[in-house]
């Protein structure tokens, strides 16, 4: 990239390392915001550092926030005996998108992962248990982690850990997307979907 | 079930190919080098998506090109279904295997390798048997996926080692059990299969009589329990924190095969070890049919070289039970059924 000069060979460079973004897109943005207005770039670029400067994490829930605690640690109207355990805010949000679940949240900032070195201890978990201790009187822990092996890993470790206190822990079911058809689905969702069945009363 | 015509374009060797081949046995002759094995493994990847010669997708297109694409028609009895596949490179230079299969397309494959099934290292057997298992039962290759997931982390933490390593190994463990013996169980369940048949076929084959014994050697015994391997990661937990790697569960496990009472991977001759890998493959033929309702296809690269003439007519009256047979062979056969195809360069003409 030598015959680029040098700001736009730098804007390439920093786009490349976000998720998803190789080097033809990176190029493609590059060139796409070289041809806007000055004052739309330069939106652009405030709003990128005012997220850095403005969003904190909850000191409760840790959930990225413009004020903390965050507006549903807050919220007296919501359920502070439920806490839904979820890796990433992103997670948080989709729950929220339901509309169902009136409890509240513990963000963990990430789940276990031994191949990019991410233990316990780098995650949210000390604080969880805190939370507990505080005898704010939790009475069910729902694990909402990812049905994958590292969510799965995370939401085990974390049974094991919060039984012993004598609070009911769950963890989110598996099974067939609503609106979906049987025969298309993998195989896998419909033999999880069939262990997790239950008596229509 | 039957190929009806397939189509290829920038796969290997061939640059375009047009092809209905013949609803029963077809035998494909050439000289080397001129794409007999290629147009084999096409045929499994149009129905299989993948390659029975290799893992590296990369090795697949012509030289130069960005894309692949085979497309192809499938008949069973009650009906025909269009499967179009396609190989695109992607922005990393990887490539990525497109286009949805069809539930009951299934394809046996043997080639001159198998015979390693025989007398290679365990993990040849391993692949083997996880093969037969995927196509009886299709979560089964999901399942594998999960468990070298769960394998790779737990031997990180076991690598990693450290104070707390004992208890960060207790979520994975318990992962690590229940998929391990799920796989366990399949691939019991798919040796079962195969011992019926192959006791049946290898006599068969080899034109007398013949004992064989197919065992699935499981390193926690015959126990079925998911906490049978849960106990035994504990067990040997300290010399598995020593090694850094887990030493126990079914990526160790091995299958025996004896012959007349004698372990066929030491005492089995070259010729038997061959005719015995390929009973192998066509002990798979009646339980994937039973398991899909149709009889896969077959493909038998150079099934028939270095075999007795008496051999290789029973071969030839065996392989009559599949509906449809492709056969590799450098010489032209003395048979009279089905259809002769003459291979040359990348190209293909009745013979």
């Amino acid at each position: 990239m030598a015959h680029y000069p040098e700001p736009v060979a730098r804007l390439i460079e920093a786009l490349q390392r976000l998720p998803g973004i190789g080097p033809k897109t990176a190029q493609r943005l590059t060139f796409f915001l070289l041809k806007r207005p000055a004052e739309e770039v330069r939106e652009l670029s405030e709003a990128l550092v005012a997220v850095k400067d403005r969003i904190v994490y909850c000191q409760t829930c840790f959930n990225v926030t413009d004020e903390d605690p965050c507006r549903i640690c807050r919220d007296p109207g919501r359920d502070a005996r439920l806490i839904c355990v979820v890796e990433e805010p992103n997670d948080l949000l989709a729950m929220e998108r339901t509309g169902e679940f009136r409890g509240r949240y513990h963000v963990l900032l990430g789940a276990l992962s031994p191949l990019d070195g991410i233990g316990p201890e780098d995650l949210k978990v000390r604080e969880l248990l805190a939370r507990l201790d505080a005898g704010a009187g939790t009475a069910e822990v729902i694990l909402a982690t990812n049905p994958n092996v590292e969510g799965e890993a995370t939401a085990l470790y974390l049974a094991k850990l919060l039984r012993p206190l004598g609070v009911k822990v769950t963890r989110i079911a598996r099974g067939l997307p609503v609106g979906g058809d049987l025969e298309y689905a993998d195989q896998v969702t419909l033999s999880k979907a069939l262990e997790g069945r239950r008596e229509i009363s | 079930m039957q190929i009806g015509w397939i189509q290829l374009r920038d796969f290997r060797n061939y640059r375009t190919l047009s092809w209905s081949p013949s609803p029963k046995l077809n035998v494909l002759t050439g000289p080397n080098a001129q794409g007999k094995t290629n147009l084999l493994e096409a045929l499994g990847f149009l129905l299989t998506g993948r390659s029975f010669r290799t893992s590296h997708l990369a090795e697949v297109p012509f030289w130069g090109t960005a894309a692949v694409a085979v497309t192809g028609e499938l008949h069973r009895l009650d009906g025909t279904v269009t499967v179009r596949r396609a190989l695109e490179r992607l922005e990393n230079g990887a490539w990525r295997s497109e286009g949805a299969g069809c539930s009951w397309a299934r394809a046996v494959a043997f080639g001159w390798h198998d015979v390693e099934i025989l007398n290679g290292v365990p993990a040849l057997r391993r692949n083997f048997l996880d093969g037969v298992a995927a196509r009886l039962y299709p979560s089964h290759r999901a399942a594998l996926v999960r468990f070298r997931q769960i394998l790779a982390r737990r031997n990180s933490v076991l690598q990693r080692g450290g104070a707390d390593a004992a208890a960060q190994l207790g979520p994975w463990d318990e992962q690590f059990a229940a998929v391990g013996m799920e796989l366990v169980d399949r691939r019991r369940r798919a040796t079962a299969a195969l011992q019926t048949e192959i006791s049946r076929i290898y006599p068969c084959l080899a034109g007398e009589c013949h004992k064989i014994e197919l065992s699935y050697r499981c390193s926690v015994g015959e126990a079925a329990e998911p906490a049978a391997l849960f106990a035994a990661l504990e067990r040997h937990r300290r010399e598995e924190l020593r090694r850094g790697q887990t030493i126990v569960g079914p990526h160790r496990d091995d299958v025996l095969v004896e012959l007349d009472g004698a372990d066929a991977r030491v005492f089995g001759s070259r010729g038997q070890q061959r005719l015995l890998a390929l009973a192998l493959r066509l002990a798979e033929l009646l339980p994937i049919t039973e398991a899909t309702g149709t009889s896969p296809v077959l493909l038998l690269d150079d099934a028939l070289s270095e075999l007795d003439p008496s051999v290789r007519d029973n071969v030839l009256r065996e392989i009559e039970a599949a509906e449809q047979v492709f056969l590799t062979t450098p010489e032209p056969l003395p048979v009279a059924a089905g259809g002769r195809w003459a291979i040359h360069a990348g190209g293909l003409a009745a013979a």
